[in-house]
């Protein structure tokens, strides 16, 4: 997670200097310290004296200059401070020219200090933004302490290619870097806030927990699905879902899931598709999903299809099942193939006058899996809507 | 449990250090059909049908009763109006003094204006999804109150507690929730009348319910299991008990192996369970999978003595992004049932059945969506075929219009009636402000019954929906951030 920040504030050091034409004045100052004493000592200021440029630019010589230097702090998340890298450099230091300017170019085309010679001092083999994790820190301070930047500068932050990996978003991605680092790479663009766009759910991974907290991290937005959440990932969601419900905790909150997890909506917003009321009939039937997780039958399906006609109220006398002559004698496959969708209009009552053994016909309705015994013991009571009190044990 | 959550929010109000998120989402939907009704006629008085089977001098096809006097058929009924308001709340409120407290409630209060009751979901009036107040730090959370848990068992309501302890270093995590239990599928006790339209077999007491799950969570995966118990305090027998797994692996780079399945301790046998293989990178997300499924009966009906069979399906799935524009999409999926181990000589019912669909979605300019499906599935007790196409315009603004329309057959197995669907509709969007968003919609439901008696009752009607959802907050920043964070406990600002 190397610092796009420095990025940004590359671009904006890399502009030609303003206001100063440097190379016009190339004949005037022997050396840069000359005017720029702040550079090669602690006391002095690095701007130079508006009193000095008076001496020429006084109106008679030269047209006057109305120049100021500046008073706020640099808009910057540099570390850099001339006294103390050359004192801590040496003899390696760098001049002033081999920083801020272009081989080639004329003396004094002065410019603002350019990247790939830190990186080359440095050893820092990359490009910039290519850097590794652990070689931000060594010109950028933490964002929590640029306190120069405003809001915008943050927002302009680029992102540097690592992040554009397809797995960058998972655990393993960013999730990798942040626990390697314990958040001092992430910290050069990052604050808490920042991460709390998406980690919301939960109670925030150790890395988070360690960065420091400045509302200004949320100027860069994170709002990108992972790559796990493709095409149709509302429709195959559950299974990873089940597994994983730490990671979707990471982004999610309970309410996202009841915006379609949510009990006998009359329509949840999202779950279903457009139309899907007209073609419920095929999917609910052979239960293309499991729809009394949300719908409970007695007050969502029976409800509405008793409206419709679709009722076995106390008798067998609806004619639903008009197509087949001799349905109720045959019936024993398509309700134990489709129990649920039977249940939408009948009640238990329809079926005890034959299948119970106290008062009905005796037809036995336990067929493949049935295990007597362990219903027996588990409910007790269930067995005695059809056996009274006379449960057989096996 | 109501009161005390409103106390506790009007207690908690004054605090200066209080935050809240409130959303409320209205929708108001008017619909009119064709009712049905009952109609009986004397078993003398019927007359053989062109089919051959008893009618009435009018042409109805009745069904008569072995021994019965009277015949029944249904008639064209008056007309059903419905005009349901439903209005859902969520609400989350922090700042109580202690840092990691907080408050949630989700409630719904639903009116048919019309009195008819012609619409599902209505009753009762006022019914509380969640409710519950939240301790969270670190290495621990509590809850108390109404709660939905959503796990690979299903999505399960109580009124009780749950505490969850985790060591994020490690990954793990284990949950153990316990009280009284709702409804399956309802935010309602099973004992609430409004769950048996039918009055037949009903508890007379809530169940008793305690789960328990654990979880790890790793980078190269994932895997949880869950156990959870409900009893009957009546009889002190199970309502239900069971186990769920499931487990995820990422084996590389947009590889994923995902599994799971659950089995009912109480009946003895395995319920549903699922493998796939999935892949996904920018352009291509495929997944090939196998699924079984089996529906699960609480033990206070008879009907998971009935021995319900599972089917078993393999399923595909892939969505090729050709162009950056263009999307196609395919699935399908086939599936077999278990033998039923009935003998049925008369009746001959289809045991396998299949679904598929074909889509394509273009964006040639960003503004305009151009979407169109074709899907077909043929199966045990209905079949479909059908078509759908549909028109986005969403501009760089608040607002977006869609137009759609679909054609659709779809034959039931069991039934006389054939029906040919033309579905057209219109739908609009406008977010005047970003916490606050209307829509509208209107549907045409143009129904075709196809039936060789008087007793086509079609289907067609208008349905027209109006939406409202405000979204309000303690925050200013409620529309920079994304969904989950605007409803997220205590806001970022807490954090």
């Amino acid at each position: 997670m190397i610092a796009p920040a420095s990025l940004f504030i590359l671009a904006l050091l890399q502009q030609p200097a303003q206001g100063f034409d440097h190379v016009q004045h190339k004949a005037l100052f022997p050396s840069c310290t000359s005017c720029h004493a702040g550079a090669a000592q602690e006391r002095p200021s690095l701007w130079p004296d508006p009193v000095s440029c008076a001496a020429c630019h006084d109106g008679a010589i030269e047209k006057t200059v109305v120049w100021r230097a500046p008073t706020s702090p640099r808009r910057s998340n540099l570390r850099f401070d001339h006294v103390a890298h050359g004192a801590k450099a040496g003899g390696k230091s760098p001049t002033c020219a081999g920083c801020h300017t272009v081989a080639g170019e004329p003396r004094m085309a002065v410019r603002e200090p350019v990247v790939q010679r830190c990186l080359d001092c440095h050893e820092i083999r990359t490009a910039h933004l290519a850097a590794p994790d652990s070689a931000c820190a060594t010109c950028h301070v933490s964002l929590v302490r640029a306190a120069s930047l405003t809001r915008q500068d943050v927002a302009d932050f680029p992102a540097p290619p690592s992040h554009a990996a397809p797995d960058f978003l998972s655990r393993g991605g960013h999730g990798a870097v942040s626990r390697q680092a314990m958040g001092t790479a992430c910290a050069t663009c990052h604050a808490r806030e920042f991460c709390y766009q998406c980690h919301a759910g939960s109670a925030p991974p150790r890395a988070i927990a360690w960065l420091a907290s400045d509302p200004r991290s949320t100027a860069l937005l994170a709002r990108a699905a992972p790559a796990s959440h493709g095409d149709n990932f509302a429709d195959r969601h559950g299974t990873e879902a089940a597994a994983s419900t730490t990671t979707c905790t990471g982004c999610h909150v309970r309410a996202d899931c009841l915006e379609c997890h949510r009990p006998s909506g009359a329509r949840a917003a999202g779950y279903h598709p457009d139309g899907f009321l007209a073609r419920h009939p095929a999917s609910a039937y052979a239960r293309e999903a499991a729809c009394s997780d949300c719908h409970n039958v007695g007050a969502f399906c029976t409800a509405c299809h008793a409206r419709a006609g679709l009722v076995a109220e106390g008798l067998l006398r609806s004619g639903y099942h008009d197509a087949r002559r001799f349905f109720l004698v045959g019936h024993g496959q398509a309700a134990r193939q489709g129990l649920e969708s039977c249940v939408t209009c009948h009640a238990e009552r329809d079926c005890l006058p034959c299948h119970s053994a106290v008062g009905g016909r005796r037809f036995n309705p336990h067929g493949p899996g049935f295990d007597a015994s362990r219903m027996r013991r588990k409910n007790f009571a269930m067995c005695t809507a059809c056996h009274g009190a006379n449960v057989p044990e096996r | 449990m109501r009161r005390t959550i409103v106390v506790a929010l009007l207690i908690g109000s004054p605090l200066s250090a209080q935050g809240y998120r409130v959303r409320l989402d209205g929708r108001f939907q008017a619909v009119g059909y064709r009712g049905v009704q009952l109609d009986s006629i004397p078993v003398t008085d019927t007359v053989t049908g062109p089919s051959g089977g008893p009618a009435t001098p009018d042409g109805f096809a009745v069904r008569c009763p072995s021994g019965a006097a009277y015949c029944l058929f249904f008639r064209p009924g008056a007309v059903q109006r419905g005009a349901p308001f439903v209005t859902t709340a969520d609400a989350s409120v922090w700042g109580f003094g202690v840092r990691g407290l907080s408050a949630h409630a989700t409630a719904r209060a639903a009116v048919d204006f019309t009195g008819s009751d012609a619409w599902p979901g209505t009753e009762s009036a006022i019914q509380l999804l969640a409710a519950y107040a939240d301790y969270s730090v670190e290495r621990l959370s509590a809850r108390a109150g109404r709660q939905l848990n959503s796990n690979r068992l299903g999505t399960i309501g109580f009124d009780g507690a749950s505490i969850t302890v985790r060591d994020g270093r490690r990954g793990l995590e284990a949950t153990i929730y316990g009280g009284w239990g709702l409804a399956r599928g309802a935010a309602l006790p099973v004992t609430s009348p409004a769950l048996n339209p039918l009055d037949d077999f009903q508890p007379g007491r809530r169940q008793l319910l305690l789960g328990a799950e654990a979880g790890w969570s790793g980078r190269i995966g994932d895997i949880r299991g869950e156990y959870l118990r409900e009893v009957d305090p009546a009889t002190d027998y199970f309502v239900s008990e069971r186990v769920g797994f499931a487990g995820v692996a990422r084996p590389a780079p947009g590889w994923s192996v995902s599994a799971g399945a659950d089995y009912d301790l109480a009946a003895g046998w395995w319920g549903s369970a699922e493998a796939a293989l999935g892949y996904t990178t920018r352009s291509v997300t495929g997944s090939l999978g196998v699924r079984r499924y089996r529906p699960h009966f609480d033990l206070w009906t008879i009907w998971g003595a009935f021995s319900p069979v599972p089917y078993t399906a393999v399923q595909g799935q892939v969505a090729i992004r050709a162009l950056p524009q263009v999307q196609v999409r395919a699935r399908g999926e086939r599936y077999r049932y278990n033998d039923a181990e009935v003998s049925a000589p008369l009746v001959t019912v289809e045991q396998s059945g299949w679904r598929s669909e074909l889509g394509v979605t273009a964006s040639p300019v960003a503004s305009w969506t151009f979407d169109a499906g074709y899907s077909r599935e043929f199966g045990p007790g209905a079949a479909s075929v059908g078509t759908s196409a549909s028109v986005t315009y969403a501009p760089t603004g608040p607002y977006a219009v869609t137009l759609h329309g679909a054609a659709l057959d779809r034959p039931l197995e069991l039934r006389f009636s054939e029906s040919v669907l033309h579905v057209y509709g219109i739908d609009g969007r406008v977010e005047p402000h970003p916490g606050l968003r209307f829509e509208i919609g209107a549907v045409r439901y143009a129904e075709d019954r196809r039936r060789p008696d008087p007793a086509a009752i079609d289907w067609g009607q208008w349905r027209v929906t109006l939406r409202a959802v405000l979204a309000i907050g303690s925050g200013d920043d409620l529309d920079r951030l994304p969904p989950a964070v605007r409803r997220m406990p205590g806001g970022r600002a807490e954090r």
